[in-house]
């Protein structure tokens, strides 16, 4: 469900508090439906927090949009339908083993016990890891991890996926492996909304913002932002806006 | 309908995975199994009331065959220990100032003139009573040794028994008034309400610490769905403690259930409900397993203390009497009480049904209202 401009999540003016400590400075933006969207800012710059608002675990202290359609004041349930979410933190279950995270998250999205019968053989499978389709999370490197929340995050089809920093602590190899399914999700129509501080990444985005002191400092295509500050790459419009952060 | 059968479908998958993520559980499973074969085995001995063992020194000033026939009188009891016979008054009470004796009997010089002149005992009694409930036992014990005598020797009677009222007392329920009857159900009760009060919050919280709730946060699956779930295993383990618990009264001490087995198996389905409320109400208000554990532990010491497992609940004092009503564990003690030991029925004691109901569906009304998937 998107507006009559397609965009997929809309935000107008949202705030959120903590206290005296305001994490999002009424912030503005729209995310447009089949695009990846990066969205860049400094540890403590506000973008979990943002984050959280549009999947629905947070509520915002002021302001309204709609994501997928949905308001993000009040519709968090039906929201929640059609996103899938991958944590800073893993948050898959350690002590049960792949196929049993796939069955278990796959049922509670209401994918049917024959669907998911087949999802677990198929997931591990196109992530390389039919052998450790029967050992428990724990026992995963990270990197594996990684991909395999992923795909859990995306069993449902959902049409958007929300992923912060999901390539933290991975190495580059497996961060290029993670980058093609995050491409091969967008071409297959799911908007991906991702946070990142590898600004490689940032290059693979259709559009970017860049967050300072809870506010967006600025918002384009890559070579939008590299024109506009008359840099040769990201990671230099990054540091660009990025120091001119007061609150850390 | 449709969303019906969703929540349906996800509460098996989320139940698959309680039961999987117990049965993992380095600890738990034996702790379930310990837990009740320990409180069973250990703690009727331990919790003990009876009074036994109770140190007597005797201050024998006569030194007479009727005076002798006192002492043994006492001592064959089987009560007692006599620790000492001295002449000196002083030297006794040193002892019971060094808590080597619990009671003093003075036998006066002329105890055996006046026992065969005037048919009276003139003694005296000293009763060390720090620990009041011992002291006062002891001294009846020691009192009704000197009725045994007084009537088993012609003429003697003790001052104040006239002898014109004899009482009989028959004892319903429990004849021997054997301690360990009385508590076995009150041990189930603790063993039940400790696992299954302790295990959910604690549960939840590793969820909350693992950050494994936010992912499941961010699904549409429904609060109540979430929260039953968790409590269904715990439901089962209570279940299981219930039997393995009336299993060792009857193999080990030859105790049954007078009652109907049924009626113990319903108010522990009722008890669940609070104790398993309590649990992720606890939860929700709590980030750390250290801070579950502390709160948990406060109300089970306050529920525990004023339950009337330990100390009837008549004896307290009415505003303690007004806080037992809120109080889980004192209906649900009453009831398994009342079943195991005098056999009632559901029906004769309707008002535990009804207090553990009305306290149960609060809990979890307020458990599920309090879990907030949106913060």
């Amino acid at each position: 469900m998107t507006g009559e401009n397609g965009n997929i999540i809309e935000i107008n003016g949202l705030t959120k508090r903590f206290g005296s400590f305001t994490a999002v400075d009424n912030i503005s933006f729209h995310v447009r439906k089949g695009e990846i969207f990066g969205f860049l800012g400094a540890n403590g710059a506000g973008k979990t927090t943002a984050m959280k608002i549009l999947c629905g675990l947070s509520l915002p202290t002021s302001g309204e949009g709609t994501v997928n359609g949905f308001s993000i004041n009040g519709e968090q349930e039906q929201i929640k339908r059609h996103i899938g979410y991958m944590s800073q933190k893993f948050s898959l279950y350690p002590d049960l083993k792949v196929w049993e995270n796939i069955r278990l998250f796959g049922g509670i999205y209401g994918l049917g016990f024959k669907e998911l019968r087949k999802k677990c053989v198929s997931i591990p499978e196109s992530l390389g890891m039919e052998d450790y389709a029967d050992k428990s999370v724990s026992s995963l490197p990270l990197g594996w991890k990684q991909k395999l929340a992923f795909s859990i995050a995306m069993i449902h089809n959902p049409e958007i996926v929300f992923l912060d920093e999901p390539t933290g602590g991975v190495d580059p190899e497996t961060r290029r492996m993670f980058w093609e399914m995050i491409c091969g999700a967008a071409e297959n129509g799911t908007t991906v909304f991702v946070t990142t501080h590898y600004m490689d990444e940032a290059e693979y985005c259709d559009r970017v913002s860049i967050m300072v002191d809870g506010r967006i400092a600025d918002i384009g295509s890559p070579e939008e932002l590299k024109g506009r500050y008359g840099e040769p790459d990201m990671d230099s419009v990054f540091r660009k806006l990025a120091t001119k952060a007061k609150r850390f | 309908m449709k969303t019906g059968i969703k929540t349906l479908e996800s509460v098996v998958f989320l139940l698959e995975k309680e039961f999987k993520q117990f049965f993992r559980d380095p600890g738990l499973p034996k702790m379930v199994i310990m837990f009740p074969v320990l409180m069973m085995l250990v703690f009727p001995y331990a919790v003990s009331m009876d009074i036994k063992n109770i140190n007597l020194a005797v201050v024998d000033n006569c030194r007479s065959t009727e005076s002798d026939e006192l002492v043994k009188n006492c001592t064959s009891s089987g009560y007692f220990n006599l620790v000492t016979i001295c002449d000196d008054p002083s030297e006794a009470m040193v002892m019971m100032e060094k808590n080597d004796v619990d009671a003093i009997l003075t036998i006066n010089p002329d105890f055996s003139r006046n026992l065969v002149k005037e048919g009276t005992m003139s003694l005296g009694i000293n009763i060390n009573t720090v620990n009041g409930t011992k002291g006062n036992i002891g001294a009846g014990y020691l009192n009704s040794c000197m009725m045994k005598f007084a009537s088993s020797s012609d003429s003697a009677s003790v001052e104040p028994v006239s002898g014109s009222i004899v009482t009989s007392t028959k004892y319903y329920y429990n004849p021997y008034m054997d301690y360990k009857v009385f508590m076995v159900p009150a041990l189930i009760v603790i063993a039940i309400t400790m696992i299954t009060g302790f295990f959910p919050a604690l549960n939840i919280v590793s969820e909350k610490e693992r950050g494994t709730i936010e992912q499941i946060n961010v699904t549409p699956v429904k609060k109540s769905a979430f929260i039953i779930c968790k409590l269904i295993p715990y439901w089962l383990v209570a279940f299981f403690i219930l039997t393995a618990c009336l299993l060792i009264a009857k193999v080990v001490f030859g105790y049954r259930c007078a009652g109907d087995l049924s009626a113990l198996y319903l108010f522990t389905t009722l008890h669940i409900i609070v104790t398993a409320g309590l649990g992720p109400l606890i939860s929700n208000y709590s980030e750390n397993a250290q801070q579950s554990m502390f709160i948990t532990w406060f109300f089970m010491m306050i529920f525990m203390l004023v339950s009337g497992i330990f100390t009837p609940i008549s004896s307290m004092p009415a505003w303690a009497r007004a806080i037992t009503y809120f109080n889980p564990m004192r209906y649900y003690a009453d009831a398994m009480r009342s079943v195991f030991l005098k056999g009632s029925t559901v029906i004769d004691v309707w008002y535990d049904a009804a207090g553990l109901a009305v306290i149960g569906a609060s809990m979890l009304i307020a458990a599920i209202r309090g879990y907030r998937k949106t913060t």
